[in-house]
């Protein structure tokens, strides 16, 4: 396969242009970290962006950052600590979890958009996307929203940009919006009979005015595990946690994660840590939080799975294996409301079930008349995102 | 400012479109005689008015989408609009254009605070839905100065800041969910109660897309649970380019307070005028800075905020101490569009945002723009977040004095792009700053804009006129300019 690793913005689109000459599809790729993770690229050339790399202006005090896209996400994250700030969004880091080198690029990431635990606080990582440049399957260099926290100027591009895995266009270059560390965190773990009774302890938390960041339910020995973490000032952080400790006083048990056992802990969780290496396919659903204990039991009843919750309980992690398991998951999403992401899985698992979850007739066709949109004739990421995202 | 030229076939075939329109919804719902179709015809930017065709105020999702198939099957274009509160003209009518309404849509539907959402007809105000849990001890975040009138849908479309969004996110960072109707009258639903959704992000492409891509008949937003404490301080200072710092100052501290507001020296006095809240006259620059949260945070924060803003050089510094005396602090500023209204006959409200760090080089800039004009300015700014509202005074009744307006406002705003920010901040394009869309992107920027409208509305038929500059069709847009074999051949590492 030829890989093309462009230096600059300029290569990009000529790397674009020719392959749009002749038709010749490209698989448009950072590090490869989460190459497991949508539908297998139609593509005998690869465009790179791992040389395209580099923090191109950070501002701390207007807490805006514009780095190149191909540039490693774990470079990103030391820049900002050591201004003391962060991505909000919490970005996992999947290598144990694809069984992958690095953590990745910032281009994988802001076309993934996936966030970790604090996304039910914070935002997503498409909340944090001001702006971008690109290339476009088009060949046409073009550029949406801006360095600025406050924008409405045409229509916002950038949250397209954001989950659409590259088959829209190449992004080159990225600015992102980061925010402060919180100056200390500490959980809340309680040990409840059911996953209901966990997921009830979550709302509460959540309903009350104790400001939690992340909300989790793990299996325990005898139960169910619900940790609720709460981040700020530390003076604010103790008190919240004598707070919310009398509001969920109702638990069987309960404990406090200092700062280092609560920051492991939700560390763990981030990088999906509930799923062990063994799970042959894993799914990843986001759903109402108040329906996730009886999708949950649902699936539990059939079969033998891995699992945890995030996101107050609107973010389901599954591991298991069968033949069934893909189609009882869709239909379980589709009785109620969400969607089931395949986030491992080989390529006949991804085939038969589709990595994501199928959408209403009209809505895909719109999806593949935006893709036409950027993407005319189909030569990025092709099939990306299986039969949706294809060009007309 | 010009709306596109009417379509004379379309004017004649007026009583017909009416007659036809009739047949989707009740009777009462089409209104065409010109009396009561004044009070649809103009916006928030009252400068200008434009007599709709007709209007329809339909009352179900399943008519708006009979309207919109309809109108795309005959070649009629649609200006959708909520409450008529945009500042940027969004929703003026057109003359060749079915103007269509969605006041009816005003209940809320569901109320659920075990998930934290509250789903609404797009026609219910934005200070509805806090109204709506409120008692419960909840509110919706985002707090455009307009919600009292103001309508979800409506700030879908524009995807609405305010006061708050520095710490709690515009529109868009609090919508889970929509109900919309396409122009060919497909009724999509995206979201839910749910985030993120997978798939291509519809619904975050929706929000701020100003009545162009789709007509939202139904909102699921995120509640959140009302902080335990507010307070604010007030900070005078004696320069503005102190004032400008200590907004840094504190965003550099990591602290993100839930509002950071300024005032210049004229607006300060305008509101002081109006409201007496106590504010320091001979002040240069005034900060509102408010923190929220537990109350041992905001003790701490507090304090902390005091420090910096002291190093940065404040002359004055009170701290609230009551409910009551935040609410006055608030009281100058929320008051300052009528407290300058007062003062002049006339003002234009611009909506420019710009880096924090640039806000004096702005100040500096702008003093330089009104005596050049001719025409007084009063600035207030939501300073955490860059966001400028200079309010341009002026006499409607003085010969030549809006059209000045609109010249000092347009340089304003292009002074916006050049100091690395942006022409709207919350307003939204419309027609109002649609002419200026060059000065931020390229011809290739807004050609691809104008591709993602084709996948949604190919005839051009919903509010045309409105935030491009030039109307391209999309067979043209479409078209691929491919040279083979004369492109250079990249000279490029690969293996």
């Amino acid at each position: 396969m030829t890989v093309w690793q462009p230096k600059t913005g300029e290569q990009v689109t000529n790397i674009v242009l020719s392959a749009l000459a002749e038709r010749r599809k490209l698989s448009v790729s950072g590090h490869e970290t989460k190459a497991g993770l949508g539908h297998p690229v139609d593509a005998k050339e690869s465009l790179s962006l791992t040389n395209l790399s580099g923090i191109v202006d950070y501002q701390p005090e207007e807490l805006v950052l514009v780095v190149k896209a191909g540039t490693p996400l774990d470079e990103i994250e030391k820049t900002l600590s050591e201004k003391n700030q962060m991505l909000a969004f919490e970005p996992p880091h999947l290598e144990r979890f694809y069984g992958t080198e690095g953590t990745g690029t910032i281009g994988g990431l802001v076309a993934t958009n996936l966030s970790g635990p604090r996304r039910v606080s914070a935002g997503a990582a498409r909340d944090f996307l001001l702006g971008f440049a690109a290339v476009s399957g088009r060949g046409d260099v073009f550029k949406s929203g801006s360095r600025v926290m406050k924008n409405v100027t045409g229509y916002d591009l950038s949250k397209l940009m954001c989950g659409s895995f590259g088959t829209l266009a190449v992004m080159t270059e990225i600015t992102l919006k980061v925010l402060p560390c919180p100056e200390t965190s500490s959980s809340l773990s309680l040990l409840c009979d059911t996953i209901d009774s966990a997921q009830l302890a979550l709302a509460n938390a959540f309903c009350s005015d104790t400001e939690p960041s992340g909300g989790a339910i793990s299996r325990a020995n005898e139960g169910w595990q619900a940790v609720i973490r709460l981040e700020g000032v530390d003076v604010s952080v103790r008190d919240r946690m004598t707070k919310l400790k009398s509001t969920l006083q109702s638990a069987r048990t309960s404990k406090v994660l200092d700062k280092q056992a609560s920051e492991a802990f939700w560390e763990n969780w981030r990088d999906i840590s509930m799923i062990s290496d063994d799970a042959e396919q894993v799914y990843r659903l986001s759903v109402t939080p108040s329906d996730a204990p009886k999708i949950a039991s649902s699936l539990l009843k059939a079969y033998d799975l891995e699992l945890g919750f995030d996101w107050m309980g609107g973010l389901i992690w599954i591991g298991g294996k069968g033949a069934g398991l893909g189609q009882k998951v869709r239909q379980t999403i589709k009785d109620f409301n969400g969607h089931a992401t395949l986030m491992r899985g080989t390529e006949g698992h991804r085939r038969d079930v589709g990595v994501f979850q199928p959408q209403a007739a009209p809505l895909a066709a719109l999806a593949r008349r935006i893709k036409n949109a950027f993407d005319p004739e189909d030569i990025l990421n092709s099939g990306k995102m299986g039969t949706i995202g294809r060009g007309a | 400012m010009l709306l596109p030229e009417p379509d004379q076939t379309i004017l004649c075939r007026r009583d017909e479109i009416i007659s036809a329109l009739k047949r989707f919804v009740p009777a009462g719902a089409v209104i065409d005689d010109d009396t009561t179709m004044a009070a649809y015809d103009s916006d928030g930017l009252s400068a200008y008015r434009n007599q709709p065709l007709v209007v329809v105020l339909p009352e179900t999702t399943q008519q708006v989408a009979a309207v919109m198939k309809w109108c795309l099957d005959n070649d009629v274009k649609i200006v959708p609009r909520g409450a008529g509160t945009s500042l940027s003209g969004g929703a003026i009518p057109l003359a060749d254009g079915v103007l269509l309404g969605l006041g009816k849509f005003n209940q809320i539907l569901d109320i659920d605070f075990s998930n934290r959402t509250v789903t609404a007809q797009p026609g219910v105000t934005n200070l509805g839905i806090t109204q709506a849990v409120q008692d419960e001890g909840f509110y919706y975040a985002p707090d455009p100065s307009s919600q009292i009138a103001c309508s979800i849908g409506g700030n879908i479309a524009e995807n609405s800041g305010g006061v708050h969004c520095l710490k709690y996110g515009l529109t868009t960072n609090n919508v889970l969910g929509i109900e919309m109707v396409t122009m060919n009258g497909e009724i999509l639903r995206l979201g839910g109660k749910h985030l993120d959704s997978g798939h291509l992000d519809v619904l975050g492409v929706m929000t701020g897309s100003e009545g162009l891509l789709g007509v939202v008949t139904e909102v699921t937003v995120r509640i959140l649970r009302k902080p335990a404490t507010q307070r604010a301080l007030l900070v005078g200072f004696d320069t503005v380019q102190e004032g400008g710092q200590a907004v840094s100052d504190v965003i550099a501290a990591g602290i993100i307070p839930a509002g950071m507001e300024m005032m210049d020296n004229p607006a300060i006095n305008a509101a002081e005028d109006f409201v007496n809240a106590g504010y320091p006259r001979e002040a240069a620059a005034l900060l509102i800075i408010e923190l929220d949260g537990p109350e041992a945070e905001v003790d701490v924060l507090i304090n902390k905020v005091s420090k910096i803003v002291k190093t940065s050089g404040a002359s004055s510094i009170r701290i609230s101490q009551s409910e009551e005396e935040r609410n006055q602090f608030w009281a100058g500023r929320k008051s300052a569009f009528p407290a300058v209204g007062r003062i002049s006959p006339d003002y234009l409200c611009m909506d420019g945002t710009i880096p924090r760090k640039a806000l004096p080089e702005m100040l500096t800039r702008m003093s330089a723009m009104s005596q050049k004009f001719g025409l007084r300015v009063a600035n207030v700014f939501h300073a955490g977040d860059g966001n400028l509202h200079p309010l341009i005074l002026f006499d409607a009744n003085a010969d030549g004095e809006l059209h000045r307006a609109e010249e000092f406002g347009a340089e304003i705003l292009r002074t916006c792009v050049k100091l690395g920010g942006v022409l709207t901040g919350e307003h939204g394009v419309g027609v109002e700053k649609r002419d200026l869309m060059t000065e931020m992107f390229t011809e290739d920027d807004l050609k691809q804009q104008q591709r993602l409208k084709c996948a949604f509305d190919p005839q051009h038929l919903l509010n045309p006129g409105k935030v491009f500059p030039v109307l391209h069709r999309c067979a043209e847009l479409g078209r691929l300019h491919v040279h083979q074999g004369k492109l250079p051949h990249p000279d490029i590492p690969r293996f």
